[in-house]
């Protein structure tokens, strides 16, 4: 690591006032374990002092404190006293010797805090890069990922950043941080400029690092500053990895987010269009045949015949005029244009209403009616919840064997109405019971068995819903059939001065 | 002399099938393709009956009726579509007498126009005061309510009711139009008395309220008064 040089400098003193002011303490006590215990050897004193000061603050303080201390042994415990000249071949061995375990004890300190400082560097740097995969894991969308990159960025260099990405609308989105807000975005002309340096590194006064992706270059993180250490440069580095593999990962779920719309829209457009032509036509098929038949061979057809086909034109007028009604209630629930006219309703008016406008198609069927008398008024629009019973009716009436029952259910559960329609057809599979509300379900399950368009259900559960209930499929009764049951929530009417209407 | 019928329609279908029917029956039928010329036919004509459909290409039906009201209380029976009670409402409170929904059946229209010319005539001669539907028969001169027979002791606002149904027999009468006779013009918004009352009255006259013989529930608009001959 290069080092400013009167960063050195400073350095250098702080090892130097520490190596004096241990040799300083140091021989205060060594003239009194001196005085204590005269035969001891007072040079593993100054060691020990030479050890601690090279574990505390590395190689060049232990020289120091060694060389000190090797004068101050010198001068006032080796004889004769007072002086550098030494007398004692054993003393001069002793100083030799100490001066060289200083330098190797103060040389293996030095490596181990040197070690020491890069574990905890080290330790640092992997916390960062744990925290910003954590960020990345957590992060929902592009746009965050690339907010994030750009703080994380600049916290961990203490620096601006800036991170632009190409967008898949050929857009450059940048996000700027400078570790504790947001900032500005760059002049589009220095990103400009920027965005043709293809290489990691420094530039001018910027440093600038590529997002690459397994599908090529996607962006850029730009730091404000010249140089960064190697250090620095290979962490940089490993984040902006981090981010660029989210960042395709992100993309990769929007482009499958979208191809998944895009083929149900596709599929429900396509079925939509087959729903069209195929029960437009059914009925339509009928009102021509029938009617052209009275019109060429009126007069050799029998009275009872020709009531017979005009019927027929009638009903299925009828039925074409209840189909496009569907069509009319899915386009206005899709386009979520349904505004809700609310009014107190009697139940009994609406199913009412409902067998009313199905009598030819419920008239091969025997209809009961149960409505306890308790049963509180509704507070819905009308007309829309007429249409979803309208619509369960016809289903029922289309899957009834002929002669069956249908019977139409009233009753009262905490704040709610339940209304069950049910039939004696042949049921619907657990597994089913939920599938037979989406839409064009018969359909998609190629069933032309039966009439209807798979709207019916669909549209009943989108009308309810709108008002706040439910609707669900249950076994019939005695498990033949099936149930239909439409609850809707019950409201209490905030009645004043209700002895006025008895 | 057979009553006249004026038909305001710009489809030729329509109109086609309505004069062949309404010229079955033994009404006189003129037609007009446009609201102009049907404002015009009404003024040299005088019909006892105007049929309006509310969509027209050179005016907005419900201009029309305001209008024709200006000068004329000639019954109007409007066409309209299906989806919009909304438009329906506005057309009856706007001085329309009654409605059909398109597509509707002829008897359906027949039976409104019916319905509509007895009340004219009633008006205009003597007035009927026992009106007789079905097992139902009103008293309006003794104030008595008869079901098969029996007599119905009905309260104050019950019988209120049931007389302005009788007075527009056949007729359908709107929520408001009823509060506003009923309760008076500043209780219009509390409906759910309409229909606790309605609720009563029906049940005092036997009247299953899922299969009714005498009232009728017009969803979203309003109830009529069944007129069984």
């Amino acid at each position: 690591m290069k080092t400013p040089p009167e960063w050195r400098w400073r350095e250098r003193r702080r090892a130097f006032s520490l190596a004096l002011l241990t040799v300083l303490i140091t021989t205060p006590l060594a003239f009194l374990a001196h005085f204590l215990l005269p035969h001891a050897n007072l040079s593993l004193l100054f060691l020990t002092a030479v050890l601690i000061t090279a574990a505390r603050a590395g190689m060049e303080a232990a020289l120091y404190a060694g060389l000190l201390g090797f004068l101050s042994f010198n001068f006032f415990f080796t004889r004769p006293y007072y002086t550098l000249y030494v007398h004692d071949d054993g003393d001069l061995a002793t100083l030799g010797f100490f001066l060289i375990m200083a330098a190797i004890s103060g040389k293996l300190a030095a490596r181990m805090q040197c070690e020491i400082a890069q574990n905890r560097a080290m330790v640092q740097r992997l916390t960062n890069i744990n925290q910003f995969t954590r960020m990345m894991a957590a992060a929902p969308d592009s746009e965050t990922v690339e907010g994030d990159l750009a703080r994380h960025i600049a916290a961990t260099f203490h620096t601006p950043a800036w991170v632009a990405v190409m967008e898949a609308d050929e857009q450059t989105s940048i996000h700027g941080h400078d570790g504790h807000q947001a900032v500005a975005p760059l002049p589009e002309r220095a990103l400009a400029e920027l965005q043709t340096f293809k290489e990691d590194g420094s530039y001018n006064s910027w440093y600038c690092f590529n997002l690459n992706t397994a599908h090529g270059n996607i962006g850029q993180v730009i730091l404000q500053t010249p140089k960064l250490n190697p250090a620095s440069h290979e962490l940089a580095r490993i984040l902006c990895d981090l981010a660029a593999v989210t960042l395709e990962r992100a993309r990769l779920v929007a482009e499958l987010e979208q191809a998944r719309v895009v083929s149900g829209t596709e599929q429900l457009r396509s079925a939509l269009l087959s729903s069209v032509s195929h029960d437009l036509r059914t009925p339509l098929a009928s009102i021509i045949g029938s009617t052209s038949s009275l019109l060429e061979y009126g007069d050799n057809i029998s009275e009872t015949d020709r009531k017979e086909l005009m019927r027929t034109v009638l009903d299925e007028a009828e039925r074409l005029n209840r189909y496009i009604q569907n069509l009319l209630d899915m386009t206005r629930l899709g386009g979520g244009k349904i505004t809700l006219k609310r009014d107190w309703v009697d139940i009994s008016d609406i199913i009412y209403s409902a067998v009313e406008r199905l009598r030819s198609a419920l008239a091969p069927y025997q209809v009961a009616i149960d409505i306890p008398s308790n049963t509180p008024l509704l507070y819905v629009h009308g007309v829309l919840i007429e249409q979803a019973l309208v619509n369960v009716l016809d289903n029922a009436a289309s899957f009834s064997p002929p002669g069956g029952a249908i019977t139409i259910q009233v009753s009262t559960d905490s704040g709610s109405v339940l209304l069950d329609v049910c039939d004696q057809g042949p049921g619907i599979h657990p597994g089913e019971r939920e599938k037979v509300f989406d839409m064009f379900y018969t359909l998609r399950e190629g069933d032309r068995k039966h009439q209807g368009t798979g709207l019916g259900l669909a549209i009943c559960r989108g009308l309810v819903e709108t008002h706040g209930g439910s609707v669900i499929a249950l076994p019939g009764k005695n498990d033949q059939g099936t149930c239909i049951r439409i609850t809707l929530p019950h409201h209490e009417p905030e009645t004043k001065e209700l002895h006025d209407v008895a | 002399m057979s009553p006249k019928i004026l038909l305001v329609e710009d489809e030729a279908q329509i109109r086609k099938f309505l004069r062949i029917s309404l010229e079955a029956h033994g009404f006189t039928v003129h037609e007009a393709r446009l609201a102009g010329d049907g404002l015009k036919v009404c003024a040299d004509e005088k019909p006892d009956l105007v049929i309006l459909d509310l969509g027209l290409p050179d005016m907005d039906g419900q201009d029309f009726i305001a209008r024709l009201r200006e000068w004329s209380m000639v019954p109007i029976i409007v066409l309209s579509v299906r989806s919009d009670e909304a438009e329906k409402v506005e057309a009856l409170d706007a001085g329309a007498n009654d409605y059909v929904t398109k597509p509707f059946g002829i008897s359906e229209l027949m039976a409104r126009i019916r319905a509509m010319l007895r009340m004219r005539g009633e008006e205009k001669g003597h007035d009927e005061s026992v009106f007789e539907s079905g097992d139902l028969r009103v008293d309006l001169a003794t104030r008595t309510v008869t079901v098969g027979g029996k007599l119905v002791q009905l309260s104050r606002k019950e019988y209120d009711l049931l007389k302005l149904f009788v007075n527009n027999a056949g007729q359908v009468l709107t929520h408001q139009q009823i509060m506003r006779m009923i309760w008076g013009p500043s209780r219009e918004e509390e409906t759910h008395h309409l229909r606790v009352l309605i609720g009563h009255l029906r049940q005092k006259l036997g009247d299953p309220p899922a299969r009714p013989r005498y009232i009728l529930t017009e969803q979203g608009v309003g109830y009529r008064l069944l007129a069984m001959q």
